[in-house]
C-alpha cells in the first residue's frame, strides 16, 4: 500500500529532515510514527498528503509514485485519504455538520447523501447531538471527534493523523485512538504520528521511531 | 447547478464577512462605471446633435444687391451642374427679411426700423449626403462660387461642423483613457478585496485542498465574489447614471433641446446598458480570477 523507497527530504543549506528512509505499510495496517520533536514524522506525513514530493527516492502509495502525479492526479489521490491534525483545522464559522459536510459537498455528492453520510459519521463519533455548535463550544476531545468524523466521511483507504492527541488528556487521547482502531478495524490503513509513547504502548501497535529523518527502530 | 449555488453561496457569505472592503470595491466599480456611462451619455446626444445639424448644414451662395437676372442664371447653372447639391433654394430679400422677422419676433421692429432690407437674396444649396465628407470637391466648388459675378460671398456650415466633430472625437479619447484608468483600478480594488477574503479562507482553502477538491470548487467562490462585486458596482453606477441623468433632463432637458434645436435628451440604449452592466461583472469576475488562479 505505502512504499518509501530510500526517501531523502532536504530543505536550505542542505537540511535534512528525512534521510535515505525505507519503509512498508501494508493495506489494513495500524502504524504509528513516533520520535523526537524535528525527527521527521511530520515530514513523512506531508510527503504522503502530497503536500511536498521527496528530494530523492520514491515514495509509491497504491503503486502510484506520488512525486509523478499531475494537480489532477493529486487531486484524485487525495480524496482517498482522510487526515486528523492537533490542532483539528476546524472551520470557526462553520457547525459541526458544515464541517463535516463540507467534504462531501465540494467532491459534488448529492445533497441527500450528503446529509445522510454526514449525520452517519457524526452518529459514530457520539456527536450528533452537537450538529449545530460551532467548534469553540466544543471541548478538545470533542473537537477532535468532529475532525476524525470530517476525515472518514469520504470513506478513506488511508487515514493519516499528525499528533490527534497532542492538545488531549490522556483519557481523552484513548478514546481518540480507540476511534482509529475501530477505523482500522474495518480495513482502513491508519498512520499516526506521535511523540507519545505510553499512548502506544497502551494501543499496542506496530510503530516505526524516527531520528534525524532517519528509522532508529521498528517494533 | 449544485457547484454555482455553491460559488454565491460562498461568495455572499464572504462579502457580507469583509462587508467594508466589498463595499469600498462596488463604489470603486460603480464611480468607474459611472463615468463610463456619463461619456456614453453625453457622446450618445452630442452625436445625435451633431448628427442631425449636419443633415440641415447648408451651403448659402450670399448675392449681390445688384446682381442681374443673367447672373442669378448662371449661378444657379452653376450650382445645377455641379452635382453636389441634392437641393437648392433661391431666397430672395423679402424673404430672407420676413425669415428674420418670424425666426426672431423681438428684433423684428428693429429690421423695420433700418432704412432699407439689410437682408441679401441667396442661393441656398443642400449638399449631397455622400459628398458631404469629400472637403476637397466641396472647398472646390466654395472657392468657384466665391469668384462668380453677382455673389458677394458663400458660406458654408461645414467648417465648424468639422471643428465640432473634432472636438467631440477629442472628448470620446480623453473620456476613454480615463474609463481605461478607472476600470484598471476597479479591477485592483475587486482583486485586493477577494485577496483580502483568500486570506480570511485560508484555512478553509487548505482543507478544500486536502480534500481532493477539485480546482473549480476551490477558485470558484472567488470568481463568484468578483462578479457579484463587478455587479453591484455596475447596477449602482447605472442607478446613479439615470437618476442624475432624469433629474437633469427635467429641470434642463426643454432648454438643451431649445438651444440644440434637436430632439429631447436621450438616455443609453438597452443594449449599452446591458453592455455596462456585463462589463462591470466582466471586470469583478478579472479581479476575482487574478487571485483565484493563484490558489493551488
Amino acid at each position: 500500500m505505502i512504499e518509501a523507497d530510500r526517501i531523502s527530504k532536504t530543505y536550505a543549506r542542505g537540511v535534512y529532515a528525512l534521510r535515505d528512509l525505507s519503509l512498508r505499510i501494508d493495506k489494513g495496517d495500524f502504524v504509528f510514527l513516533t520520535g523526537p520533536s524535528g525527527a521527521g514524522k511530520s515530514t513523512l506525513l506531508r510527503l504522503l498528503l502530497r503536500r511536498d514530493v521527496p528530494s530523492e527516492g520514491q515514495l509509491i502509495v497504491g503503486g502510484r509514485n506520488l512525486a509523478e502525479l499531475t494537480p489532477r492526479q493529486v487531486q484524485a489521490y487525495r480524496r482517498s485519504l482522510g487526515f486528523v491534525f492537533q490542532d483539528f483545522k476546524l472551520l470557526q464559522n462553520k457547525t459541526v455538520l458544515q464541517n463535516v459536510a463540507l467534504v462531501p459537498r465540494v467532491l459534488g455528492m448529492p445533497p441527500s447523501q450528503q446529509q445522510r453520510r454526514t449525520f452517519q459519521v457524526l452518529k459514530w463519533v457520539g456527536l450528533q447531538h452537537r450538529m449545530s455548535a460551532y467548534p469553540l463550544e466544543l471541548s478538545g476531545g470533542e473537537q477532535q471527534r468532529v475532525a476524525i468524523a470530517r476525515a472518514i466521511v469520504n470513506d478513506p483507504v488511508i487515514i493519516l493523523a499528525d499528533e490527534p492527541t497532542g492538545n488531549l488528556d490522556p483519557d481523552l487521547s484513548l478514546e481518540i485512538m480507540n476511534l482509529f482502531r475501530e477505523i482500522n478495524a474495518r480495513g482502513t490503513t491508519v498512520v499516526v504520528a506521535t511523540h507519545d509513547r505510553e499512548l502506544i504502548r497502551r494501543v499496542g501497535r506496530r510503530s516505526v521511531t524516527l531520528n534525524h529523518g532517519q528509522i532508529a527502530e521498528l517494533a | 447547478m449544485r457547484a454555482l449555488q455553491y460559488f454565491f453561496s460562498e461568495a455572499v457569505a464572504s462579502l457580507w464577512r469583509a462587508r467594508s472592503a466589498a463595499v469600498l470595491a462596488i463604489v470603486t466599480i460603480a464611480v468607474g462605471l459611472f463615468v463610463l456611462g456619463f461619456f456614453l451619455v453625453l457622446n450618445t446626444n452630442l452625436q445625435r446633435v451633431v448628427s442631425q445639424w449636419s443633415e440641415s448644414a447648408e451651403l448659402s451662395v450670399y448675392l449681390n444687391d445688384d446682381a442681374t437676372a443673367e447672373q442669378l442664371k448662371s449661378v444657379d447653372e452653376m450650382v445645377a451642374g455641379s452635382g453636389l447639391s441634392s437641393r437648392r433654394h433661391y431666397l430672395s430679400k423679402a424673404a430672407a427679411l420676413a425669415r428674420f422677422k418670424g425666426d426672431f419676433p423681438d428684433l423684428a421692429s428693429t429690421a423695420g426700423a433700418l432704412s432699407g432690407n439689410p437682408f441679401p437674396a441667396s442661393f441656398e444649396v443642400q449638399l449631397r449626403t455622400d459628398v458631404r465628407g469629400a472637403t476637397g470637391a466641396v472647398d472646390g466648388f466654395v472657392t468657384a462660387m466665391s469668384g462668380m459675378p453677382g455673389v458677394a460671398d458663400v458660406h458654408y456650415d461645414r467648417e465648424w461642423l468639422t471643428r465640432l466633430n473634432a472636438v467631440v472625437r477629442g472628448m470620446r479619447i480623453a473620456g476613454g483613457v480615463i474609463v481605461v484608468m478607472l476600470a484598471l483600478a476597479a479591477a485592483m480594488t475587486v482583486a485586493n478585496v477577494v485577496r483580502l477574503a483568500a486570506a480570511s479562507r485560508r484555512d478553509e482553502i487548505e482543507i478544500m485542498q486536502l480534500v481532493g477538491a477539485p480546482f473549480a470548487y476551490v477558485r470558484g467562490p472567488f470568481v463568484a465574489e468578483g462578479i457579484l462585486q463587478g455587479g453591484a458596482g455596475a447596477l449602482l453606477a447605472l442607478l446613479a447614471l439615470a437618476a442624475g441623468f432624469y433629474a437633469l433632463r427635467l429641470r434642463f432637458g426643454a432648454a438643451a433641446v431649445q438651444a440644440t434645436g434637436g430632439d429631447s435628451l436621450t438616455f443609453l440604449p438597452v443594449p449599452v446598458v446591458a453592455i455596462l452592466l456585463l462589463g462591470g461583472m466582466t471586470l469583478g469576475c478579472i479581479g476575482g480570477y487574478v487571485v483565484a488562479r493563484r490558489v493551488r
